[in-house]
């Protein structure tokens, strides 16, 4: 039965390889250019507020790609991954304070702990699918917040928890913004490296079969439980350090913001919008959103406005873009762009043959024979 | 001695409204497989609308409930017709959650934005008055809460085995394929579903407004509970619904006095973890329960 691959000549295959290469080197130059803006923007950034935005953003974007090693790969939607990112914060100060630990030590030893806290939690929750697992992540979430809020011999309770900055009095505000701008983009670049890693491997074609269709999945050997429970244990981790790296650049954990729903919320959104099947979908949704978060709270911040707004955001991107801008974006670009299959690549020779097929009464090959003469008309 | 059967009197008229409340919510993912987090944002919205009557024109929150419920019905089925049934079928469960999410914090926002954040409470002129029951002190508010909440949820039950209405609901529950081979619009009762249960959500926020002090964010206080109490019950059972819903709130209340209020609410996380290892679809739930 011939199907598209049986058709395609040398002269195509060359093409496809030519353009193939054009697209690795156009995304090799994309992602030189995106980072090279990225580590520019500590000395663009007219003053220290702006700084500290960017420095806000990184962290979200950070928290948005540890979302995605779950939610991206097996569709497993979790509301309540503040919770990892708080007790990641939590972790971070407490051994410092408690255990006069070295603070980076600190933060990665934070981050092992709510890993191996995730575990357990993973192996509850993942027993459940969609709306159930969803509202198991989001009590996770509220029973933290009322531990971290009730257990105030040891969490400090609602006075929240003063973190000391890893680096003397003479290390000056500014300073600390763009080195840990820095340190959030070092980590941010090692989440992405992992999660384009796990995308191309085996684990990750298991993870998508799962987000595709797990009874499938389980079916054709898959090891479902299993490779759920690493994805959800790491994107705890990465999103641990991220909490933790927060604590130590803000200083100060309050409860009622480390361990709130509104936190993993925006997780979400920021994912979503960007697009969670790919590598840099959270990260754009992470300056979308974090841009217009701290532009609602700036404008609204007396009031609860910004909630009313952050809802509305939310909103329209579940209706109108549930897969994200990158794959919209994406989409239009293939609008205009020049198709790829030009009348000259189906010679007479392969129409004929296709047509052939066609009037074999198979269904299948008279889907491709349309498709083709169809490209062909384009 | 009366201390613990003070507690739990307190703890079946807590659970009658928390059994109101979680059959709306079983509605919802009932007829639509939607999981409406909004569905305690509406409650405490109709606790403010309730309280903005009283003060602003001296009206009995009970009397209330005549402009909130047929208002909070077809607010229901408005929204079911022109947001939830824009979602994709295959993520709709999925999507619900997050679009009823937002929905919660654009009224969580307008309340704030509205009527501030600061605490509200309802002065009735019977609001301090107690009774006694079997030697338990028990305020009249409370009583009233629940004899509101009790009626709406007999009345409920009735309506969904008694009537056409309840029986077209419940085919479409069980088999929506099949209920709509036998010529029911399966589309209108969705909607009539998603109507009936913000109406529970009307007379549970009237109910709470009575004897609470309410404040915009208040409603993540209740979701937490609301949603353990539909997971451990079986997601879908109406009974399962109110089954745990008496027995978590009578937990809580018991737990009150040994823990105090904080810690109390930590059973309902609690039961949903254990849920989950023992018996993931809940204890009234189908199989498929734990897909959705």
């Amino acid at each position: 039965m011939p199907s598209a691959s049986d058709t395609v000549t040398p002269a195509t295959a060359a093409t496809q390889r030519r353009s193939g290469g054009a697209a690795i080197v156009l995304k090799l130059a994309g992602v030189v250019v995106l980072a090279a803006a990225v580590l520019s923007f500590p000395s663009i950034a007219a003053n220290p507020f702006i700084l500290s935005v960017g420095v806000v953003i990184m962290s979200y974007a950070v928290l948005a790609t540890g979302w995605n090693f779950m939610g991206g790969f097996t569709g497993y939607m979790s509301l309540g991954h503040a919770a990892y990112a708080g007790l990641g914060g939590y972790a971070t100060g407490l051994l410092i304070l408690e255990v006069d630990m070295n603070p980076w030590v600190a933060l990665a030893l934070g981050g092992l702990i709510t890993a191996a806290i995730a575990v357990p939690i993973g192996i509850a929750s993942l027993r459940v699918r969609g709306a159930s697992f969803v509202i198991v992540s989001i009590a996770f979430v509220l029973i933290l917040l009322l531990v971290f809020q009730s257990w105030a011999s040891f969490t400090g309770g609602s006075n929240g928890l003063r973190v000391p900055r890893p680096w003397g009095p003479e290390v000056l505000r500014p300073e600390q913004h763009e080195r840990f701008f820095y340190l959030f983009t070092a980590l941010l670049a090692v989440a992405l490296l992992v999660w384009w890693l796990i995308d191309r491997s085996r684990f990750g074609i298991g993870l998508k079969a799962i987000r595709e269709d797990e009874d499938k999945a389980q079916a054709l050997g898959v090891p479902t439980f299993g490779y759920k429970l690493v994805a959800f244990v790491l994107s705890a981790f990465v999103t641990a350090l991220g909490g933790g790296l927060y604590a130590l650049w803000f200083g100060y954990l309050d409860p009622v913001f480390q361990f709130s729903i509104l936190g993993g919320a925006y997780m979400v959104l920021m994912s979503l919008l960007g697009g969670v099947r790919s590598l840099f979908g959270p990260l754009l949704g992470a300056v979308i959103v974090g841009y217009a978060v701290e532009f609602f709270k700036a404008e609204y911040g007396d009031s609860q406005f910004h909630l009313t707004a952050t809802g509305l955001l939310l909103a329209v991107v579940v209706l109108f873009m549930p897969d994200g801008i990158l794959p919209a974006a994406a989409g239009l670009v293939k609008r205009f762009r020049p198709q790829s299959s030009s009348i000259r690549e189906v010679t007479a020779a392969e129409l004929a043959e296709q047509r052939r097929a066609a009037q074999g009464g198979d269904q299948s090959a008279g889907g491709t024979h349309r498709r083709v003469t169809e490209g062909a008309r384009s | 001695m009366s201390l613990l059967l003070q507690s739990i009197v307190l703890g079946l008229l807590l659970g009658g409204l928390y059994a109101l409340l979680a059959a709306g919510l079983t509605l919802y993912f009932g007829v639509m497989r939607v999981v409406m987090i909004a569905h305690s944002a509406f409650l405490i919205l109709a606790a403010y609308l309730a309280w903005y009557f009283n003060t602003e024109t001296g009206l009995d929150p009970l009397l209330s409930l005549v402009i909130t419920v047929p208002l909070f019905f077809l607010v229901g089925v408005g929204m079911q017709r022109l947001l939830i049934s824009r979602l994709r079928p295959a993520t709709l469960t999925m999507m619900s959650v997050l679009l009823t999410f937002a929905i919660a914090l654009v009224i969580e926002g307008l309340l704030g934005y509205i009527w501030s954040g600061s605490q509200r409470r309802i002065r009735l002129p019977y609001g301090g008055s107690d009774i006694e029951i079997l030697g338990a002190n028990i305020a009249v508010v409370k009583l009233i809460a629940f004899g509101l909440a009790a009626a709406s949820l007999v009345a409920l039950f009735l309506l969904l085995t008694k009537t056409r209405f309840g029986q077209a609901l419940r085919a479409t529950i069980q088999h929506p394929e099949a209920a709509e081979l036998l010529g029911i619009n399966t589309d209108r009762v969705a909607g009539y579903g998603f109507g009936l249960g913000l109406a529970t959500a009307a007379i549970g926020g009237t109910a709470l407004s009575l004897d609470a002090t309410i404040y915009p964010s208040l409603h993540w206080h209740w979701i937490g509970p609301l949603m353990a109490i539909i997971v451990v019950g079986g997601l879908g059972s109406i009974p399962g619904a109110a089954i745990a819903a008496m027995v978590l709130g009578l937990s809580q209340s018991l737990l009150q006095i040994e823990l105090g209020t904080t810690w109390a609410q930590t059973c309902f996380y609690l039961a949903l973890f254990l849920t989950l290892m023992v018996r993931p679809q809940g204890f009234f739930g189908g199989r498929l329960a734990q897909r959705f």
